[in-house]
């Protein structure tokens, strides 16, 4: 997650940094959700979006806010499956190719219970809170494990 | 003795003994789990702490080595005071009880491997 979020960072970084347009006047309270709606477009969209933003802002009275608080991307089941599945695929153990939703870690991957805890581990640092064990060793396969991140996360 | 123990198995009725921490098998494997994680946790402090040679990987396939050698175990007690006793390493570990030359014992780097069948241990020596 960490290595996405910074390659898209320096990316965007260079494209938006227009300081000779920053207008700071006012609280600039108007551009804040704007900005917060435009965190979930792509890279691309939100380039445009913030250069449409640098050229109506000399007519405009309100002020460019473009110090960007950083914020997560919303978490929706198809994003949690896809960090899954990019944090499966690192795991060496794992055939990349054989790897499913549904595809069981002990059974159809072959992998030891010991593997079992290193993979909820690895989850554990990547969606960023504790899986307690009780509830850890129910997770088997990688359907299992995204059902309860968006159970914790209250996403339906 | 043998012919006991079957009578006992075969009527059913097992010998209860008082259990050491955990009352059944599952709890003891939650223990051992929750110690593969406290030292799969502690592997990078550990490298980083005593400057060890070793990398992460290494550090970790060598947990993991040591936690197979006792795959084989299925009575809780005896699962009970592996963990015990592997909580005691993992204290020794944490709070820098223990030197470099303590943990890299574990990787036995100078130690000649010891024959093993009869023919080496022939040659070797006449000591059994």
């Amino acid at each position: 997650m960490a290595s996405v979020i910074l390659v898209r960072c320096v990316r965007g970084a260079r494209a938006v940094y227009h300081p000779a347009l920053c207008l700071r006047q006012g609280g600039g309270g108007g551009v804040r959700p704007a900005a917060a709606a435009a965190a979930t477009t792509s890279l691309l969209a939100r380039r445009d979006f913030w250069q449409q933003r640098l050229v109506q802002a000399p007519g405009n009275a309100q002020c460019v806010q473009w110090r960007r608080f950083s914020d997560l991307p919303p978490l929706t089941p198809e994003s949690i499956q896809e960090r899954v599945f990019h944090v499966l695929k690192l795991y060496d153990k794992i055939n990349p190719e054989k790897l499913q939703v549904t595809s069981h870690f002990m059974k159809d991957l072959g992998l030891d219970s010991l593997d079992q805890v290193e993979i909820v581990m690895a989850m554990e640092d990547e969606f960023g809170f504790e899986i307690p064990d009780v509830e850890a060793e129910k997770l088997m396969c990688p359907q299992d494990i995204v059902k309860y991140v968006a159970e914790k996360k209250d996403i339906l | 003795m043998a012919s006991t123990a079957a009578t006992r198995t075969a009527s059913g009725a097992f010998k209860a003994v008082k259990p050491l921490i955990s009352r059944d098998i599952d709890e003891a494997k939650r223990r051992v789990r929750e110690l593969y994680r406290a030292w799969y946790r502690e592997v990078p402090n550990t490298v980083a702490v005593f400057q060890l040679d070793i990398t992460t990987g290494q550090g970790r396939d060598k947990v993991r080595e040591m936690f197979n050698k006792n795959k084989h175990v299925t009575d809780p007690r005896i699962i009970d005071m592996l963990v015990i006793k592997g909580k005691m390493e993992l204290q020794e570990t944490i709070e820098v009880w223990k030197q470099r030359t303590h943990i890299m014992r574990y990787f036995h780097e100078t130690e000649t491997p010891r024959p093993t069948d009869f023919l080496s241990k022939f040659y070797y020596g006449h000591d059994p």
